[in-house]
């Protein structure tokens, strides 16, 4: 360092424009005044000195902080206001209406529209995590060419030099893309393929329905996917169609299906599901029966020949092999059914023509269509085609297509081509891929252009035939990407903002399909401030019923002795790995088997015995095919599910999930939460098969064998009973009542049923908390609720609750303040029946936590809240440890908050916790402090509905009521009344502020109470 | 008559001393050079003490999370360890307050360490409920204070808060009896000291002790006083500590069985430690003349009696569960009986109620081996109960779903042996530097000079 | 033991008493108990009492708020409709900017120049006032010039409160609470001072006297309409400021 610097450095501008001189000065801060020694005195001012600093610097201010008003204000924005903006979920293809919930400038919160038709206010758990999607810090920001940072200009110039090459030369151009619902999005493609000579917009959906299409095209000679009301049906008849959990719109149909088992109303549908494996929607049925999946098509025929024989129908089925389910059984089915003509609805959720020909044969001998079914409206909420993607797949190895953009698709994953596929894209001249991340098929494609996150431009859906629905930009765009109809647009040779487009397409196609509106800026202005347009549908012309294609299916495939039949499935947070990125969605704990963090092979314990497997056992699964690689999965095992079945999820495995090998802290015993790919679960899509023209996720047949290896599954909920283990069980005590419920047979004649103890108690003492305003409280319908899950992911977003990773997961330390408990009971039929319990703080008003808390830290307030004073906390966890519903979560690490762009999506009205404070549901009291505040400036009381928890106002089943309990008029008052209403663990007298509804199912036998004693989880 | 009654008794100690003897047998360990075995036990202990502070540091600078509690269980080593060292420390003021009010003349050689190993254990168990805190650096938010929240008090319902007034009560009037007891043999140092620094520093610690009558006339009776006052210590610290468990919800920990049982509990697992502590000391100090075989058998009597009672204790829970109804108490029982933990449990019973019954023979308690294996295994037997009592109830409480089990970490075993080691090498520095036997109070009981006192007093 | 010292006169001999020392320590006692709860008064860490940061615009308070009179909620409007009192955007400043350059005393001086320099008189423009314009980009003639980049100004926040505390402006304006009762005398301040400690004791101890008294000392809610004649007074109606944890922390 003897070398003299030249160079010269300033820390401002101030500094390098100041006088040289005051720069030297400051060279030599301690100028040499000559020799000098130190003295006492001067020891003594240093000392003094020091000291003083020292109390200086212990006293010290808190850091500066900066306040940056907007420039120029418009009225509605008002800083820490939040303002909400109908939009459209692009979660998937459904088209759920929501709100977006704005704050300062950023979406914080997607909810359910309750003014949106499909959905209904509801939202599910993908289509509320979607918004983590937004403030992704591993989002394309810019397009890339050849996996190098590019422009748009250079991009569009090239794709339209080389489409222009494509075009003189008569080559291939396909759009291959998943469903697109939007009009204007459609629009904007067909006008773009129809500058070229050969080409088409090939449609297809990786979660395929493509049977259940082609099958309505057959019978009624339109292509359309029937609108399904299950509000309208009194027999309800599933063949393997999780229509709750994944099916097609789960979030409507669940608001329908509630609709349709109204019990104040004495109207209960009956559901009757035949699946393989145990579905959501299985564990809400009446009645439900596993059998193998090469079985439906049997049943089926069983079905339809016992209904044709009883309406009369010609339907002739010679020598047809008899079922597993027993026929008296059948036949009373059948009896349900005529009896219910034109009220019932038969469903068939798996991808095979002839079993979607029966089903529809069924609807239509029964009239059921144009009551239960709709298809002059019909949903286009599913188009694909499997004919049409089999054909490209087949263009494309042998390399015709010249020119292939992908969108909304993930084929490189999803199919089960595999490499041979990846290989065969690689042949692609030219590949664009449109997408918001680096997937395993932009990893292929020469160009791949940032795709908008729907919460930053303008769209539209048209879900269902008729309902038209806007979504709007809700923030500033993050990077510089662009959505799909602004490129099409820009190649058409006429850029023009995606607003415009969408405008002008509304404009020209969607407001003359209405009369009530004539101005279009009013009909507009509406369609954006409500979020959806109801319009005249496209007019559909159907065929006759056509009977001449509808073949008995004679026999079942049942796999081979040793053998077992493969089912794949899609899971509620992973659906088809378009949310393999998501965190929240990885730690979403599956409604049936509560695991998070893997996909793994599940088993019935009968099959696990005869395979000598526990929980946890990794096996090997061979495709007699011959899988590309062994599959290695860990084992779970399933209650309910058909012997001769595993089960595995799509949708994991992805690379997008590599991200997480640094998720959850990190410690001296972490684990980490990817398997030893390096990804979360394994990726089951090659196990698919695309054959006789369809998908097929249930064909396979495979080998399984041991590996001898482990791999703990992350469970949030471990195998444990109500009735506790046999020899624990104290002489004389049966089921712990946690869960209560009954038949409706029993709950007609006294709504009571099931109630252990329904009596108020007189309260000797006087009470501690007179509560002069409102007294909050919830009651949640345990019947209605289906497990979906969206109010855990709804509770997630709302208060900021950490990702903890799988390993914590696995030490049962998750921090979900709203669990669902779920258990599994035998009914005398041998069927295993499920009962969902949402269990969070219940708001004890005499709460064991709140009398041994040493510092005060939760208290009771006079609103009836069991505060929690995170600030205050030190941590001693005696109070959750005297939760007897242990509803309390600690932060046993700092929870990671470090990523900058994901904190935006932070909700500023709830505090981030720290390490060691103790957490917990508050009925979302920043909810209930805004109400207040709001009413208050108006001068009037909280009035009821005002306040709105999280859970609730996702819920697509309203299972979830919250209000005043002083206020007799309150619909949670009411509900608190109903005869229905338990209180969990109500004999400890910790009188909690949530009630339950009994679950009522709908099933013959009488006197179920009985037989309620083998509960196990 | 006087005569027969000294004929019949053997002395308290052995190989009749002189005074001056009493005296040089007691300094001679501390004015000598410590022996290698010393120097040996320091050593272990001391590194265990290390190890545990690391575990600690590490612990506090990662967060709670490094233990292995989880959503259902939030206590278990961290509290058990705790208990443990509290019902430890329960001995001393036993030994030197009831005892002392009580006369029982043979107390006068054990009382020192005694008392010393109380303070050493409360020391211990102060510790826990510091670091168990997630937020151990607002720990003394536990304290009331005068404050600018407006003011922010404490919650004098809660059971810790208890616990704090408890313990810290209990500690300083153990340190202050034992500190007081010492004055005249400090006294006694500082007068042979030879050394400077060393009679210096006994001369500060004796407060200026002259022997005169007047002296001697107020120690005994603040001696006395402290005495009175210590007694109803020893049965509140561990009663409040009980009701930590006693008035939660949980079964299994809401029983008011407790306070007796857990007091009953402490006086046995400290009684079994004293005897540990002395059969180590008095090998250590060459002290058999003075800890003889007859103090052994008395306390060996304390601790079959205390064992009793805590097997009473065991079998009464299984009654008020059986007899109360609830299907929940019910099942914690059987579950801490049949359940996961079973060996936990009988480990326990085993150690606590089973093996202390060999004491009832006058051959066992007067082999010295026997009764130091049988000592240990008493104190592993109680750290059980008190994990068992924690850990059983925890997880496995009122909802299936919540049920899950517990196993420690790394960490959390070595604060656990962190523990000990600190208890060991504060007790080995006491062996060291003051003297292990009470010297003015023995020579008060040697026959030597007053025959008819002794017959009288016995 | 050395020469007997000479035995201390008058007063000094009753130093060593027990009473003097008991005297004392009872003296000690008292001043603390006294003390201790004042511990807010003194700047204890994280107290920012008397915080008076210089900002980026010297804007005066005093001036606006005393002289002009100008209204607390005319800049500072989201006090009443949201959490956050908020600092006046760029455009709230040119309401009255946009005519207001500068001193009248100094446009008037310029005038007296002109004319002795036969002249028309220059625009004068305050560098303070400038700094709004050059904030929102504005040429001589008012007009927004592309070519200047907009910059808004970044002010010092003055009254901060941690992050786990909640506090709305919303029901203390609305309930009629004078801004001086925490911001203190603004109106006469050139620049604004933190004048209130906003610890948690000062809050609350506010909340205990309003959720007692109500505002105008008989509970009633002062800004909104009068409660019924007979009867309780409506919740709604009472101010009832809650002294409950989850009014500020959640």
């Amino acid at each position: 360092m003897s070398k003299k610097r030249t160079k010269r450095y300033w820390k401002s501008l101030k500094e390098r424009d100041a006088a040289p001189d005051v720069l030297n000065a400051r060279a030599d801060e301690f100028p040499e005044g000559g020799p000098r020694q130190f003295r006492r005195r001067d020891f003594l001012k240093a000392t003094g000195f020091t000291l003083g600093v020292a109390f200086a610097t212990g006293c010290s201010r808190a850091p500066v902080q900066r306040a940056i008003p907007l420039l120029s204000q418009s009225e509605e924005i008002v800083p820490g206001r939040s303002l909400f903006y109908a939009s459209t979920c692009a979660g998937c293809s459904a088209g759920c209406g929501l709100l977006a919930k704005v704050r300062d400038g950023r979406p914080i919160k997607l909810e359910g529209n309750p003014q949106h038709p499909v959905s209904r206010g509801g939202l599910c758990a993908t289509g509320q995590a979607n918004i983590l999607g937004l403030y992704d810090s591993q989002r394309l920001q810019h397009p890339l060419k050849d996996g190098k940072k590019s422009s748009w200009a250079e991009i569009d110039h090239e794709i339209q030099s080389e489409l222009a090459n494509v075009r003189r030369d008569h080559g291939a151009v396909r759009f291959l893309s998943g469903t697109i619902t939007s009009p204007t999005t459609r629009a904007e493609i067909r006008e773009f393929l129809a500058g070229f000579p050969e080409a088409h917009h090939v449609v297809y959906d990786p979660l395929s329905n493509s049977a259940l299409l082609d099958a309505h095209e057959q019978t009624h000679g339109v292509r359309v996917l029937p609108r399904f009301h299950f509000d309208k049906a009194e027999v309800i008849v599933s063949f393997d169609a999780d229509f709750l959990g994944t099916w097609i719109s789960p979030v409507g149909y669940t608001a329908d299906y509630r609709a349709g088992r109204d019990l104040d109303a004495k109207r209960v549908s009956y559901h009757v599901q035949f699946e393989p494996r145990m579905s959501v929607t299985g564990s809400k049925a009446d009645r439900r029966l596993a059998v193998a999946p090469g079985e439906m098509g049997l049943l089926l025929t069983h079905l339809a020949q016992r209904v044709a024989r009883k309406v009369g129908a010609p339907f002739v089925s010679p020598e047809l092999e008899a079922s597993s389910v027993d026929s008296v059984f059948l036949e009373e089915l059948a009896d349900r059914l005529c009896r219910a003509r034109g009220r019932s609805l038969i469903l068939c959720g798996t991808n095979d023509l002839q079993q979607q020909l029966l089903s529809n044969y069924l609807n239509h001998i029964l009239g059921n269509y144009g009551s239960t079914l709709d298809i002059d409206k019909p949903s286009l909420q599913a188009q694909g085609s499997d004919k049409e993607l089999g054909e490209l797949l087949a263009e494309l190895q042998d390399g015709k297509v010249k020119a292939l953009f992908v969108y909304g698709a993930n084929p490189a994953f999803d199919l089960p081509g595999g490499d041979g596929l990846a290989g065969a894209l690689r042949k692609v001249p030219l590949l664009v891929s449109f997408a918001q991340r680096v997937d395993e098929t932009a990893a292929l494609a020469r160009y791949v252009l940032p795709e908008q996150h729907y919460l930053e431009s303008w769209n539209d859906a048209e879900p269902v035939s008729g309902l038209v629905s806007v979504s709007q930009p809700t923030i500033h765009p993050l990077g510089d990407a662009r959505s799909l109809v602004e490129s099409i647009a820009t190649w058409n040779g006429k850029p023009k903002p995606a607003y415009d487009l969408v405008r002008e397409h509304w404009k020209a196609e969607v407001f003359p399909r209405q009369k009530k509106e004539s101005n279009f800026d009013a009909f507009w202005d509406r369609a954006v401030h409500d979020g959806v347009a109801e319009v005249e549908s496209l007019p559909i012309k159907t065929r006759e019923f056509n009977t001449q294609l509808v073949r008995p299916i004679l026999k079942a495939q049942r796999p081979e002795t040793g053998a077992f039949a493969l089912v794949l499935y899609p899971t509620v947070a992973m659906l088809d790995g378009r949310n393999a990125y998501n965190p929240w969605l990885h730690e979403l704990p599956d409604p049936i088997t509560k695991v998070t963090w893997d996909n793994y092979a599940s088993i019935s314990p009968t099959a696990a015995q005869r395979l000598g497997v526990v929980d946890g056992d990794v096996v090997r699964l061979e495709n007699d095919g011959g899988s590309p690689e062994a599959f290695e999965l860990p084992v779970c095992i399933q209650p309910g599910q058909q012997d001769q079945v595993i089960a595995v999820a799509l949708g994991y495995g992805s690379k997008l999930s590599a991200r997480f090998a640094k998720v959850g802290p990190q410690w001296l015993d972490a684990i980490i939460s990817v398997g030893d790919k390096g990804v979360v679960g394994l990726n089951a899509a090659p196990l698919l098969r695309l054959s006789d023209g369809v998908l097929q996720y249930d064909s396979a047949q495979v080998k399984v064998s041991r590996t001898g290896r482990q791999r703990e599954l992350a469970s949030t909920q471990t195998h444990n009973t109500l009735t506790v283990p046999k020899k624990l069980t104290p002489p004389g005590s049966g089921a712990r009542s946690v869960v209560q419920e009954t038949t409706l047979a029993a709950y007609l004649k006294d709504p009571h049923a099931g109630v252990e103890d329904h009596e108020e108690k007189e309260d000797l003492w006087p009470t501690d908390h007179p509560y002069p305003g409102p007294r909050w409280g919830m009651v949640i319908d345990q019947n209605a609720c289906t497990g979906c899950s969206s109010c855990v992911i709804a509770c997630q977003v709302e208060n900021n609750i950490p990702v903890v990773g799988r390993d914590e997961i696995r030490r049962n330390r998750e921090m979900h303040w709203l669990r669902i408990d779920r258990y599994y009971s035998e009914a005398e039929s041998g069927q295993i029946e499920v009962a969902y319990e949402p269990l969070m703080c219940q708001q004890c008003e005499n709460a064991p936590c709140e009398t041994v808390c040493p510092v005060l830290a939760t208290v009771h307030s006079e609103d009836g809240l069991n505060q929690q004073v995170y600030n205050r906390c030190i941590g001693t966890r005696y109070c959750a440890n005297n939760c007897p519903y242990k509803g309390r979560r600690f932060n046993w690490f700092n929870y990671a908050h470090d990523d900058q762009l994901q904190n935006l999506v932070l909700n500023p009205d709830v505090a981030v916790r720290s390490r060691g404070v103790m957490e917990k549901c508050t009925f979302c009291v920043q909810r209930i402090q805004e109400a207040k505040i709001e009413a208050k400036r108006r001068g009037e009381r909280v009035s009821d509905g005002a306040v709105q928890t999280a859970c609730q106002q996702s819920c697509p089943a309203q299972a979830i009521y919250f209000g005043d309990l002083n206020d007799p008029n309150s619909q949670v008052s009411k509900m608190m009344a109903n005869p229905r209403r338990y209180r969990v663990l109500e004999e400890l007298n910790v009188r909690p502020a949530v009630g339950y509804l009994t679950i009522v199912r709908n099933c013959s036998q009488e006197g179920k109470e009985e037989s309620k004693e083998e509960h196990h989880g | 008559m006087a005569e027969a009654a000294i004929a019949l008794r053997p002395p308290l100690i052995a190989g009749d001393k002189s005074i001056a003897q009493v005296t040089h047998d007691v300094c001679a360990p501390m004015e000598a050079r410590p022996t290698a075995l010393w120097w040996v036990a320091l050593l272990i202990s001391s590194s265990f003490l290390l190890l545990g502070a690391a575990a600690i540091a590490y612990q506090i600078s990662v967060g709670v999370g490094t233990w292995g509690l989880n959503r259902t269980v939030g206590w278990a080593f961290d509290i058990t360890n705790f208990v443990f060292w509290i019902g430890i420390g329960h001995a001393g003021t036993l030994i030197s307050a009831i005892l002392f009010l009580f006369r029982q003349r043979w107390r006068t050689s054990v009382n020192r360490a005694a008392e010393a190993m109380t303070i050493f254990a409360v020391m211990c168990a102060g510790i826990f409920p510091v670091i168990h805190t997630g937020r151990p650096w607002f720990a003394y938010w536990m304290f009331p204070y005068p404050n600018t929240r407006g003011s922010l008090w404490i919650n004098f319902r809660s059971p810790l808060v208890w616990d704090f007034f408890a313990i810290s009560t209990y500690f300083t009037v153990s340190a202050m009896f034992w500190f007081i007891g010492m004055l005249p043999d400090l006294a006694t140092i500082r007068d042979r000291a030879t050394a400077k620094w060393r009679r210096k520093l006994a001369g500060l610690m004796s407060l200026g002790w002259n022997g005169s009558y007047r002296a001697w006339q107020r120690y005994e009776v603040v001696y006395l006083m402290l005495a009175g006052l210590g007694t109803p210590l020893v049965i509140s610290v561990h009663t409040i500590v009980s009701w930590d468990f006693a008035t939660a919800v949980l079964p299994g920990w809401h029983a008011t069985i407790f306070p007796p049982y857990f007091v009953a509990g402490a006086i046995f697992s400290g009684m079994a430690m004293v005897l540990t502590l002395m059969i180590i000391a008095r090998k250590l100090m060459r002290l058999e003349d003075y800890i003889t075989l007859r103090h052994i058998d008395r306390m060996c009597k304390l601790v079959i009696t205390t064992s009793g009672i805590v097997g009473l204790s065991y079998g009464t829970e299984f009654f008020t569960a059986l007899y109360s109804g609830s299907s929940y108490e019910q099942f914690v029982f059987l579950n801490r009986a049949l359940g996961p933990l079973f060996w936990g449990y009988w480990t326990m019973v085993g150690c606590n109620v089973f093996i202390p019954q060999l004491l009832w023979f006058r051959r066992v308690r007067a082999y010295v081996p026997a009764v130091f294996l049988i000592c240990i295994l008493v104190n592993v037997g109680m750290w059980f109960e008190r994990f068992i009592i924690i850990v059983t109830s925890l997880s496995r409480d009122f909802i299936p779903a919540n049920w899950f089990h517990y196993a420690p970490t790394r960490v959390e075993v070595a604060t656990l042996l962190g523990s000990f080691g600190l208890f060991f090498t504060l007790f080995l520095l006491f062996c060291r530097f003051i003297p292990v036997i009470a010297v003015a109070e023995v020579k008060g009981v040697l026959k030597y000079g007053k025959p008819q006192l002794e017959s009288a007093h016995e | 033991m050395s020469a007997p010292r000479p035995k201390p006169s008058g007063l000094l001999q009753y130093l060593g008493s027990p009473f003097v020392t008991l005297v004392l320590v009872t003296a000690l006692a008292f001043s603390l108990m006294i003390l201790v709860p004042k511990f807010n008064a003194y700047a204890l860490p994280g107290n920012q009492l008397g915080y008076e940061p210089t900002q980026p615009v010297a804007f005066s308070h005093r001036l606006h708020a005393g002289e002009l009179q100008v209204q607390c909620l005319y800049c500072h409007s989201g006090a009443e409709k949201s959490r956050h009192g908020g600092i006046p955007a760029a455009n709230v400043c040119m309401n009255c900017h946009r005519f207001v350059a500068a001193p009248l005393g100094a446009i008037h001086a310029e005038d007296d120049l002109a004319k002795k320099e036969k002249r028309e008189p220059r625009r004068v423009v305050s560098p303070e006032i400038q700094k709004i314009y050059d904030a929102l980009a504005l040429n001589e003639k008012m007009q927004p010039d592309p070519a200047k980049p907009t910059a808004p100004i970044t002010w010092v926040k003055v009254h901060n409160l941690p992050d786990f505390v909640y506090f709305d402006h919303r029901p203390h304006v609305n309930a009629g609470v004078a801004c001086q009762k925490c911001h203190g005398p603004v109106e006469t301040m050139e620049r604004v001072r933190q004048v209130e400690d906003l610890s948690m004791g000062w809050c609350v101890n506010c909340h205990r006297g309003v959720d007692r008294a109500g505002l105008d000392g008989n509970g009633n809610f002062t800004s909104a309409p009068a409660p019924a004649a007979q009867g309780p007074v409506p919740v709604t109606h009472r101010v009832n400021a809650s002294i409950d944890c989850s009014t500020c922390h959640y």
